[in-house]
């Protein structure tokens, strides 16, 4: 067993000992913005499973793809988060922007 | 079984929790179910393409993150004016 073997092994048990973590995380917290974060969690899960699969591939079709999509998931997990926020929080109060002016008068 | 079917065999048990939240759970938390379980699946994709050695089929892996993500987008734009 190579070393390059024994590296892809332990990333594809890390991502994916990250991704069973953050599918506990989702049924076990209970407030809705609480598991937002896991959405998060779970993009670098797949990053280090893709990056598995390039070492042991190396640069090639199923490499350069795998690690394509987990940078893919990772560089726009924060924006879907964050948008699902805003939606979630215009939904809630009407206008993502309420209430932050009155906190801001009371901070100051 | 390799290790990489064995990964993906444990993610697609991963998808039932974010199914029962889908179904179960109000609207808001199943749009968060549905982000999680569209990474989830992407991850499995591309481990059994290569546990299975069927190297161009992560074609359908990144196909799917990049799909799933403009999805889940549309979902939540259109969640904020409950449509």
């Amino acid at each position: 067993m190579s070393a390059r073997h024994v590296a892809a092994t332990a990333l594809l048990a890390a991502g994916a000992s990250i991704e069973v973590l953050a599918v506990i995380g989702l049924a076990a917290l209970r407030d809705t913005f609480d598991r937002l974060h896991v959405v998060g969690l779970a993009t670098f899960g797949a990053l280090l499973v893709g990056v598995a699969v390039a070492v042991r591939e190396s640069f090639s079709l199923i490499g350069d793809k795998a690690l394509a999509t987990g940078v893919l998931l990772v560089v726009f997990g924060p924006v879907l988060v964050h948008t699902t926020a805003r939606s979630l929080r215009t939904r809630e109060r009407g206008d993502w922007r309420a209430d932050i002016e009155q906190h801001r008068e009371e901070d100051s | 079984m390799n290790q990489w079917e064995l990964v993906a065999t444990v993610l697609g048990a991963g998808l039932i929790p974010c199914l029962l939240v889908c179904a179960l759970a109000s609207i808001a938390d199943g749009l968060i179910a549905l982000e999680v379980a569209s990474t989830l699946l992407s991850t499995i994709m591309i481990a059994l393409s290569e546990g299975l050695q069927r190297q161009p089929f992560i074609d359908l892996a990144l196909t799917f993150a990049l799909l799933s993500l403009l999805g889940a987008l549309a979902f939540a734009r259109l969640l904020e004016r409950d449509l």
